[in-house]
């Protein structure tokens, strides 16, 4: 009884631009829903800032999905009202095949001369 | 916590659109973020960007949110029932035959007596009759200078009047025979009907020297015509008369269905003002009611009745729309009744799948707890209950339209022909709209009961002894649904039994004369041969009767103007000379032109004087009159030798008295009667009326002799006695066996009700019967005591179902006859039907209780 990790990764992509934004956020580390959206929007420079309905909307859809755990205990110190999340090791295979995903496709438009190739 | 602020207070209200569960979940949270963000997000453009961002949440991921939990909830559901195939087969096709026989009953309702009609502003279109409440008559058909002097004089409402007949065409081939009517141009326009091809009548088709026009309906124009469009602008020959074909008009565009139309000329000074012959059909003119219009019909009559005191001394008017006029009130409340009736099964079998499911929620106990208490909230359990009703009630229905489909064209071959605008019954999207409600709502009624009680379960005991988690609660919810279907069960079998017995008393009714081996037929003459007085008797129709009398295998042949159960009446006021029961008074009497042979070819016997003699001399002013006629005018005396007033034709001297006879229907009591010889009187139309045994084939005889006496003659209307009387039978018929079959059905649901029950309670209780046995109980008393279970659950709906039945009496009651609604017999029979049911049903499951090994029962423990 072997699981087809393979296959459930490749039936997820293309990644809803919010999942990933998401995963990128928790790769270096835990976070709770406010400052997931706060990291998102300093890496995007403010072009991209998610309601709370998109965020937990997505958050709820990838813990179903597996991507995310919710730690059942908050970090030390931190706010303990607060529900903190992390990425899980069947999310990090996710993002890594997403952006080998993106990867090559930017490859190809290099190849075709649709985005100029780097110098 | 910190103040809220007004876009907090805000915010909350749009998190609102978000389902229970996501809230629970994550409400909090998207408040704090909310919270943290607006307090970072600062100038108008932030601002904006926030809330148009929010306000998108709650209108696109909101509704999103709550498709999510559906699809969740019904995954579920679906997985759920595929793990208890025989559960999910047995609920379906309850469901099925439920939902199958609404929808095909309901199609019927639907095109009989919900349809709109099909003409323009229909409910403003009414027909309009004369009444005498003096002499009791009702829906009186209308002189035609009393037709002529309402339509000149209303100003609330058109009026347009007719005529029904038949006529023979000529045309190019062979003779038919056809309904006709002739009548006001303006019918057509005021019906709002145009002609398929050609025009409609026109004001000056009436003219004395207009020529002569006619239009066809499409039916007569296909069948006769071949559709060819030729035929408009073509000739008929009626007797000595040629038509124009000018139009055909289509077959539904006209409440009226005669098949040739002629237009009504009508000259006051030729027509007498008593003279009752035509039928006026009116549309309420805009901006008046129908109430408005009845009213002035009213004074209308009063000023002719005051004008013309001879002819119109009594006779007002009686209005009905075109709707109540086609589709009759008691046709009506017979169908709601069928569909009552197909409700009442609908219900028991939702009763049964809510047991069914109350049962499965009981067994399903232990995972509802554990589910509960992993967080399931309360309200997603009820709503997944819920769901996997409300699937069932789809997949259910789905079936049940299957059935529907595939029973409504049976169904159709069985109404009764005299049921208006039946043969259009389908199953069309207004009945899949009834029938998808139907399943919504049973749905939902059938698995309330099961959510709640499931829902409800006490968490730790259930955990703990997931075996023997009984729920008083939910074994009480099964008792009170399975004697609610006793109850409605027991109505049913009432109301069976009751629409039974009329059906048996009306088949059985005295016809007062013998309908086996009759044949009746219909035939008329052309105009010229009744020039002469006599001559149609005389020079055609006793040579007729002599030629069909001798042929083999014929016992007697009659003539008459009107067949029992064939349709119309005839009947006018009539005085006594003399003394008499009724005085200075009239006596509304039916009569009939008969020949010599009528009473003998009908067995109609005679219980004094004699019949009208063969040749056709002496019966110039003679009357032979039924029993109930002499009792009403004489009494027991002696009627022979009295004489009667009628019409304007004077005298008339009573030579027989014979038996009553019902001639218009079987439920009606036979109304007074008398016969005139057809050596006097003869109608332009007849009834042929042939006795004979097999050898006659009386349709084929009866044409070949005409063809042979007259090639220009058509024979038409060639139907047995029987089948006559049957289809008179046929509405009461139908309501007989439909209600009979959802009875059955009813009885075999309940059945299932109580079994299912009894058979629950006799497992949760084993150990308690093994205990039982074990200190030495009997297996006939533990028999005995799951028994006495039955029978009580039972007592309780059958006590419910007599006190139902007495309620709905009223509405069966109008569909009875000679059988009383509340009729004790019947009640007690259907008690007794159902308690010897639901005593089988007990002892299955009783009788298992007995087979319970104590060793074994106690082993569980």
């Amino acid at each position: 009884m072997t699981r087809d990790i393979d296959g459930e990764i490749q039936a997820l992509l293309p990644l809803a631009p919010a999942f990933l934004h998401i995963l990128i956020a928790l790769g270096e580390g835990e976070r709770h829903g406010y400052s997931i959206m706060q990291d998102v929007a300093e890496r995007t420079a403010g072009r991209v800032k998610m309601s709370p309905g998109t965020l937990y909307g997505s958050i709820k859809r990838m813990l179903a999905e597996g991507l995310i755990e919710e730690l059942t205990t908050g970090t030390a110190g931190a706010d303990e009202r607060r529900r903190f999340y992390r990425i899980s090791k069947f999310g990090r295979r996710v993002a890594v095949a997403e952006a080998d995903r993106l990867k090559s496709l930017l490859a190809q438009a290099r190849e075709s001369g649709l985005v100029p190739k780097r110098s | 916590m910190a103040r809220t602020t007004l876009g907090e207070r805000l915010y909350r209200i749009l998190l609102r659109f978000y389902p229970g569960e996501f809230r629970d979940d994550y409400g909090r949270e998207m408040l704090l973020a909310f919270r943290e963000r607006s307090s970072h997000d600062r100038g108008a453009g932030a601002v904006l960007r926030l809330w148009a961002q929010l306000l998108a949440d709650s209108i696109v991921r909101a509704p999103g949110e709550h498709l999510d939990v559906l699809r969740q909830d019904v995954r579920y559901a679906v997985r759920s029932l595929r793990r208890a195939p025989l559960f999910t087969l047995t609920a379906v096709a309850t469901l099925a035959l439920g939902v199958g026989a609404n929808t095909a009953i309901f199609s019927v309702v639907h095109a009989v007596a919900l349809r709109p009609l099909p003409y323009e502003a229909a409910d403003r279109l009414v027909r309009v009759w004369e009444r005498n409440e003096a002499l009791s008559i009702t829906g009186f058909a209308v002189s035609l200078p009393n037709f002529v002097s309402w339509r000149d004089r209303a100003q609330t409402i058109e009026l347009a009047g007719w005529r029904s007949g038949s006529v023979t065409l000529r045309s190019t081939s062979e003779p038919v025979r056809v309904p006709s009517v002739v009548i006001s141009p303006d019918y057509f326009s005021l019906v709002g009907a145009t002609p398929l091809a050609g025009r409609a009548f026109v004001a000056l088709d009436a003219e004395p020297n207009a020529e002569r026009v006619a239009l066809i309906r499409d039916s007569l124009w296909r069948s006769y015509f071949g559709g060819d469009h030729r035929a408009i602008g073509s000739t008929v020959t009626i007797g000595t008369t040629t038509h124009t074909v000018v139009g055909v008009i289509a077959e539904d565009s006209a409440p009226l269905a005669a098949e040739f139309y002629m237009p009504l000329r009508v000259d006051p000074a030729a027509e007498q003002r008593d003279n009752h012959i035509a039928s006026v059909i009116g549309r309420v003119k805009p901006g008046y009611t129908y109430a408005q219009a009845q009213q002035e019909m009213e004074s209308i009559a009063k000023q002719l009745e005051a004008e013309f005191p001879q002819s119109n001394k009594g006779w007002g008017i009686e209005m009905s729309t075109v709707y109540d006029w086609l589709v009759p009130e008691a046709t009506r409340r017979a169908l709601f009744v069928l569909l009552g009736a197909v409700c009442c099964v609908l219900l028991i079998a939702c009763a049964n799948v809510a047991n069914l499911m109350l049962a499965r929620a009981a067994s399903r106990k232990r995972e509802i707890a554990v589910r509960m208490a992993i967080g399931a909230a309360r309200r997603r359990l009820v709503r997944q209950v819920l769901t996997e009703g409300l699937i069932l009630a789809l997949v259910g229905g789905a079936a049940g339209i299957l059935v529907a489909y595939w029973s409504v064209p049976l169904l159709r071959q069985w109404l009764p022909d005299n049921l208006p605008r039946a043969d259009e019954t389908t199953v069309n999207g207004a009945v899949l709209l009834f029938s998808l409600s139907v399943c919504v709502v049973t749905g939902i009624a059938f698995a309330i009961l099961p959510a709640l009680a499931g829902s409800r379960g006490e968490l730790i005991g259930a955990i703990k002894d997931g075996t023997r988690g009984t729920s008083s609660g939910g074994t009480r919810s099964r008792q009170a649904l399975a004697a609610a279907q006793v109850a409605l069960a027991t109505m049913l079998l009432v109301g069976a039994g009751l629409l039974v017995q009329s059906l048996q008393r009306l088949q059985r009714v005295p016809l007062g004369f013998e309908p086996v081996n009759i044949t009746t037929a219909m035939m008329g003459l052309p105009q010229d041969r009744f020039k002469e007085p006599g001559s149609a008797w005389e020079g055609f129709y006793k040579q007729l009767l002599d030629r069909l009398g001798s042929a083999p295998g014929v016992d007697a042949v009659a003539l008459s103007s009107g067949a029992p159960f064939g349709g119309g009446n005839t009947g006018m006021p009539i005085k006594a000379v003399g003394e008499s029961n009724i005085r200075d008074a009239s006596l509304q009497t039916d009569w009939r032109m008969v020949s010599p042979d009528y009473f003998r070819a009908m067995r109609i016997p005679l219980l004094r004087g004699r019949y009208f003699a063969p040749s056709g001399g002496g019966e110039k002013d003679t009357l032979i009159v039924s029993a109930t006629m002499a009792r009403r005018m004489w009494g027991e005396a002696d009627p022979i030798g009295r004489q009667i007033l009628a019409g304007p034709n004077g005298k008339y001297t009573v030579v027989g008295v014979v038996g009553d006879v019902r001639n218009l229907d079987l439920s009606l009591t036979p109304a007074p009667t008398m016969y005139l010889s057809t050596t006097r009187f003869i109608w332009p139309t007849m009834t042929i009326i042939i006795r004979g045994d097999e050898r006659t084939q009386a349709a084929e005889l009866l044409r070949r002799t005409v063809r042979a006496m007259d090639p220009q003659l058509a024979v038409f209307n060639v139907r047995e006695m029987t089948d006559l009387i049957d289809q008179s039978a046929a509405q009461p018929r139908l309501n007989a066996s439909l209600i009979a079959l959802f009875a059955v059905m009813a009885a075999v649901l309940a059945a299932l009700g109580i079994y299912g029950v009894l058979a629950y309670l006799v497992s949760q209780r084993s150990q308690e019967i093994g205990i039982r046995m074990a200190l030495g109980a009997s297996r006939p008393a533990v028999l005995r005591l799951f028994l006495v279970r039955g029978v009580w659950l039972a007592a309780g709906g059958l006590v419910a179902g007599v006190l139902g039945s007495i309620a709905v009496s009223r509405w069966i009651g109008s569909l009875l006859f000679d059988v009383r609604a509340r009729d004790p017999w019947t009640i007690a029979a259907a008690v007794g039907v159902v308690a010897v049911v639901a005593l089988l049903a007990s002892y299955i499951p009783a009788r298992r209780a007995t087979k319970v090994d104590p060793l074994i029962a106690l082993r569980a423990e």
